[in-house]
């Protein structure tokens, strides 16, 4: 396929991405394909009668690509494109692409991620920093608000013409007016480079920023022909299936090849395959549910199905730091809301207490239902849900439990089936499990898990079914074919004879794929999955699958830990990836985005301020992913010692508690191993 | 002795040093002496004048600090004192309905007769529910992209180069150079400044809407608008007036009466808006784009316009209504269009001027708080553009579908076509069943003569009457008769309980230029014959 490139005047869009010229006969690509191999060998440090590290992948196009990608990484010193660490055993052999998915060898760098039975969920503290830092912030804030005041006062009478835009004109009321545009004119514009920045590749372990600057302070971005390759930690990649090649990529062009790439129309007019309701047997399975329906977008996920679960005269309750997509979901619904203090069970009983003896507000006639909507891991913050607790709740107050797994599922638990797993509860327990497949798969869109019956009736009454487009035949590939790898395909049954004919029909007896048994958490049949879907042994046996869990368990805690025994002010559970780490000033927060990616290894972070926070409390987000090495982990904490020193954050532990980074790093199996409840 | 009571002046002593001091500082504050004025004029060596302030006083800062929202006053009016035992009582007591009523028999036979396509979906799909290949007059595929060897392979080498997920929101590294080109494809498709790129197609007008209409501006809408229109005007909280379905004279005198209400009030300036659809999801009408935007200049209204079904499908090379019409695409203020439906790709697109987008940027929920759409979904996107703009033959053909199934259904006498003559989707209504239909021409004359709706509310004054359980069953009877005999045909799908006004149950057939004439004509004889012999 490559070779067709320039066959229509339409491919100028790869051409100029691609700095590097494809090479013009096939002669040089032959060489340049026996160089990719040397080097791939040379990655692998002297095992050169092994698979070659590249790719499994055996068509003439994919190695060239690869040829191109390490190209790219060829002149570039920055240690991303070679493993470190610990060389592999004769029967270890990676057949990722490092830059993709880190090679990490060592089997002690690996954790399982599981709550102990029966023990107490630990409630967690929010750790206050000194006061001259709470100050200082305030202060910024302060001298950047009357900053940005003094600014539009004499630039309303110096350059009306630059806010034209702002003020009526013409008889049009402004789109936007100064004083709601405010804050992101005068105090998110200054640090733009944070955001939007623009990226090609494969967000993996690594990704390639296209470099850009601004001539005239942010107003405008000019995208460079130079392009930076990072360290990423800011993907939600958490088990790393965000390649180009290997097992699921494969997979993928499979799908492709059979199925397309659209689906054409909604689920309920013409848009739905086969592939649709496999995939969604799958997800069901996988979150031990009876019945899942997909959507194609996450966000939509909950905007669209949620008015399909309550109404007018229900009453939802939800954590005050729920997603905005529930939200939106929420106010859709014309439902009642209420919210309770993030994660407090204390404050979500007395809720409970007052709402139902309360009944509806004026009329007190008692609430149809309750819905109570929880994140099973939050976004922000990297908390996770009291569910033990909130189970015990549900059995007194009778609500319906929601749970928003976007965050949690196939990133917690020993099976990495999310939150219900982490806590060794029977998801049944759960009324309603949602997710998305962006953040741990490496597809996109979301599903929402329950009984048959509350499942048909939003597939007929959630109005994603009727007017929303359905999933990308090459995104549902993807969702099996990942989903499968962490199930583990138990193919003793053998694959199906013919071409499964299942339809979405609610009748028990007609699909097919009710035939085959599956006990939860287990592998999933091979009968089950469509019949051309072949992964390579790592994958199908489950093996690669659970290598991922781990590394991610490890990775989470080893650098949740790190920073706190540095020194610095962390939130959130230890094995959730996500780690955020507090900056509260928002000058640090431009000053540390930029010293992360200037450094010899680049890093690209999240930064996040009000208000998608509290005010004071703005933060730099870390997602660890699977994909990361130890070593990567290791040089972000030594990146945020050298940068914690200089921009004064390390707040925390004491200084005769803390740990040097290099304590640290020797240390991290034995920091990662130490229990919950200890640390 | 002594040393109390000298203790005890050091103690006074010390309480008067510092009170005179409080008082030095005190004086020294600017602005003090308007305070001590103030104070002693109030006094007046009066204690209760003095009391009377200090309550006054107490009474604004209670009410300052006191929590505002409705919610809390609410519940100061209403509530009521339980003690423990009656509140574990109560909730004893208290029995939920069911998260979800199951499906009643209806609409479970009818999810069973969702047709599902074994493999890819094109023009010749074979369906799961009979084992045999079908004529797809249902799936959206206007220009035959869906099966375009071309894009598949340009998605498919993006596929080797981005992998499947793009793994984050746009501001968080989830901006990938080919939404960047995506957005500039589309922007100089339609000749406008920019472009924004949504992830779903349904999600982009609900998510654009408030993004621009806040609290006390004004929409004027259209009855007919589809579902993801209404929702996005729920969430906005503006005031909306509504205008007689398709219909610019009512439109007209519904900008009329908001400028009287406005010059009445004399309010301060607010955003005002007509939002509308380029052809109707519901009937596929088509607005009459110059008049429209003619009236928007003159009444200073924005037209947020969304073409999802129009953009891919109509105009010389599927630049939607403003090809069609010969309007520049910039005098449309905000231009909503699907890459799902027209591109066969996926996800929406906003157009409009550079302020226009910037703005969504940061201000659309669905945009911010999603991750972006996969890269080689844009990259099919971009692609389809390409093959329009260089195939214009692909509308032609189209259109030509679309005329030679509008003869053939045009001779059925029991169905009724709201739609457009050019437009790719066709509805088909029943006739001479709804007590509307039975009306004489000269009293459907008449009642339009009639006084106009009612502005605020969706619902129109006369609105027609059909019986929808009836339609809906009929038309359901032909879709699967259709369907036994090779033709994949579909009805309008709908959440008639979420939807604000009632559409009227209708056949949806969907052209596509994937089909040969020949084709189209078989599928739509079929499905004429099977009109004509069910109802005479």
């Amino acid at each position: 396929m490559a070779l067709n490139r320039g066959s229509s005047p339409t491919s100028s869009i790869f051409k100029k991405q691609k700095q590097s010229p494809s090479p013009p006969t096939a002669a040089s690509y032959l060489s340049a394909l026996s160089q990719a191999d040397a080097r791939a060998r040379h990655a692998q440090r002297g095992t050169p009668t092994s698979t070659p590290a590249l790719s499994l992948s055996s068509s003439l196009t994919s190695s060239t690509e690869d040829t191109v990608l390490a190209e790219e990484d060829a002149d570039s010193s920055d240690g991303l494109a070679i493993p470190v660490g610990k060389p592999p055993n004769s029967e270890q052999s990676y057949t990722t692409v490092h830059t993709e998915f880190g090679h990490c060898y060592n089997e002690e760098y690996r954790h399982v991620s599981q709550h102990p039975v029966g023990a107490p969920v630990p409630r967690h503290v929010e750790q206050d920093p000194p006061y001259y830092i709470l100050f200082s912030t305030y202060i910024s804030y302060l001298i950047l608000i009357v900053l940005g005041h003094m600014r539009d006062f004499f630039g309303k009478r110096f350059h009306p013409y630059s806010y034209r835009h702002l003020m009526p004109h013409d008889g049009y009321a402004p789109l936007n007016s100064d004083f709601d545009s405010f804050y992101t004119r005068r105090l998110k514009q200054r640090m733009d480079e944070c955001f939007l920045q623009p990226v090609t590749g494969v967000a993996g372990r690594t990704i390639m920023l296209l470099d850009r600057y601004t001539p005239d302070y942010n107003h405008s971005q000019i995208i460079l022909d130079t392009r930076t390759r990072a360290l990423n930690i800011s993907s939600y990649n958490y088990l790393g299936f965000a390649q180009a090649r290997g097992g699921c990529a494969d997979a993928v062009e499979e799908g492709m090849k059979r199925y397309g790439v659209t689906s054409c129309g909604s689920r309920l007019e013409g848009g739905s395959s086969d592939l649709h309701a496999l995939a969604e047997s799958v997800v069901a399975k996988f979150v031990g549910m009876e019945a899942a329906v997909i959507s194609s977008m996450g966000f939509a996920t909950n905007s669209t199905f949620i008015p399909a679960l309550v109404s007018k005269g229900c009453l939802v309750i939800s954590d005050e730091l729920n997603h905005a997509s529930i939200r939106f979901g929420v106010r859709n619904s014309g439902a009642q809301v209420r919210m309770f203090k993030h994660n407090d069970m204390k404050a979500l009983e007395s809720l409970l207490r007052e709402v139902i003896s309360q009944g509806q507000p004026k009329t007190h006639r008692p609430w149809k239902k309750i819905l109570l909507i929880v994140e099973g891991m939050y976004s922000m913050e990297g908390t996770m849900v009291d569910l033990p607790s909130v189970l015990a709740l549900k059995k007194k107050y009778k609500f319906y439990l929601f749970v928003d797994e976007a965050h949690s599922i196939g990133a917690t638990g020993p099976h990495g089936r999310g939150v219900c797993d982490y806590f060794g509860i029977d998801p049944r327990k759960v009324d309603v499990l949602m997710g998305t497949f962006t953040k741990s798969f490496g597809a996109s869109g979301g599903y929402i898990a329950g009984t048959r019956t509350l499942i048909d009736s939003l597939r007929v009454r959630g109005y994603s079914g009727a007017y929303a487009e359905a999933v990308a035949p090459p995104v549902l590939t993807q969702i099996i074919a990942s989903i499968a790898s962490i199930m583990s395909i138990d193919t003793s049954v053998g694959p199906a004879a013919s071409v499964n004919k299942l339809g979405i029909s609610t009748t028990p007896s007609s699909p097919p794929m009710q035939v085959t048994e599956y006990s939860h958490p287990g592998p999933i049949s091979q009968r089950a999955l469509p019949h051309w879907l072949t992964l390579p042994p790592p994958l199908s046996s489950g093996a690669e699958g659970l290598m991922r869990l781990r590394r991610l368990s490890f990775n989470s805690y080893y650098l949740h830990r790190g920073l706190d025994k540095l020194g610095f002010i962390t939130y959130g559970h230890p094995s959730s990836p996500i780690v955020p780490l507090l900056i509260f000033n928002p000058a640090k927060m431009i000053m540390f985005h930029r010293m992360m990616k200037d450094r010899k290894t680049p890093i690209v972070v999240v930064v996040v301020a009000y208000p998608a926070t509290p005010l004071v409390t703005s933060r730099v987000r870390f997602c660890v992913s699977a994909s990361h090495t130890k070593e990567d982990i290791d040089s972000i904490l030594r990146a945020c010692d050298e940068i914690g020193d200089i921009l004064d954050l390390k707040h925390g532990l004491g200084k005769g508690e803390r740990w040097s980074v290099d304590e640290v790093c020797d240390r991290a199996v034995e920091l990662v191993r130490i229990p919950d409840n200890e640390h | 002795m002594a040393s109390a009571s000298t203790t005890l002046d050091t103690v006074v002593l010390s309480i008067a040093h510092s009170l005179s001091a409080v008082e030095r500082t005190f004086y020294k504050l600017p602005g003090s002496a308007i305070i001590e004025r103030y104070v002693r004029s109030s006094h007046q060596n009066d204690p209760g004048r003095t009391f009377l302030e200090l309550i006054i006083f107490f009474l604004v800062v209670r009410t300052l600090l006191q929590s505002r929202t409705r919610a809390d006053r609410n519940n100061g009016k209403n509530f009521i004192e339980f003690s423990d035992k009656e509140i574990d009582e109560l909730v004893e007591d208290w029995v939920p309905e069911p998260l979800a009523k199951p499906l009643d028999d209806v609409e479970a036979a009818e999810l069973a007769a969702v047709p599902i396509i074994a493999g890819a979906n094109g023009p010749h799909p074979t369906l799961v529910n009979t084992g045999k290949p079908t004529i797809n007059l249902a799936s959206l595929n206007f220009t035959g992209l869906a099966n375009n060897e071309h894009v598949k392979q340009r998605a498919l080498e993006a596929m080797r180069k981005y992998g499947v997920g793009s793994c984050g929101p746009t501001g968080f590294y989830g901006n990938f150079d080919v939404h960047l080109q995506c957005e500039k494809d589309i922007a100089e498709f339609l000749d406008t400044e920019s472009a924004i790129l949504y992830w779903q197609g349904f999600i982009t007008a609900s998510s654009v809407i408030p993004a621009f209409c806040k609290r006390g501006d004004i929409i004027v809408a259209d009855r007919a608008v589809t579902l993801n229109i209404q929702k996005g005007m729920e969430i906005s909280r503006s005031t909306i007036r509504w205008y007689d379905h398709n219909d610019l004279h009512s439109l007209e005198e519904v900008l009329q009466s908001v400028e009287k209400e406005r010059r009445k009030r004399k309010g301060p300036l607010t955003r005002r808006f007509i939002i509308t659809e380029g052809i109707f999801e519901r009937d596929g009408t088509m607005t009459d784009l110059p008049k429209l935007i003619e009236l928007k200049q003159k009444y200073k209204y924005r037209l947020i316009l969304d073409e999802s079904y129009s953009f891919g499908a109509v105009g010389r090379t599927g630049r939607g209504l403003t090809e069609l019409y010969n309007v520049k695409a910039s005098k449309v203020d905000i231009l909503i269009g699907s890459c799902a439906i027209g591109l066969c790709a996926s996800g929406g697109f906003c157009a409009g001027s550079r302020t226009v987008v910037e703005h969504q940027r940061i201000n659309s929920p669905a945009y911010v708080f999603s991750a972006s759409m996969p890269p080689l979904l844009a990259v099919s996107a971009s692609e389809g553009i390409n093959v329009l703009r260089d195939t214009p033959s692909l509308l032609t053909r189209l259109q030509d579908n679309v005329r030679a199934a509008r003869a053939i259904l045009d001779q059925v006498d029991s169905i009724s076509i709201p739609s457009h003559r050019a437009s790719p989707i066709i509805h088909i209504h029943l006739r001479n069943l709804s007590p509307s239909d039975m009306l004489h021409p000269s009293a459907a004359a008449s009642m339009s003569n009639s006084k106009p709706s009612n502005p605020s509310s969706p619902v129109p004054r006369d609105a027609p009457v059909f019986d929808i359980e009836r339609e809906e069953r009929l038309l359901q009877e032909v879709v699967e008769e259709a369907m036994a005999q090779g033709v994949m045909i579909t009805k309008a799908k709908r959440v008639r309980s979420l939807e604000i006004t009632e559409a009227r149950p209708s056949i949806r057939l969907a052209m596509s230029s994937a089909l040969s004439k020949a084709d189209t004509e078989k599928a739509v004889h079929v499905l004429a014959k099977i009109l004509k012999r069910k109802f005479k």
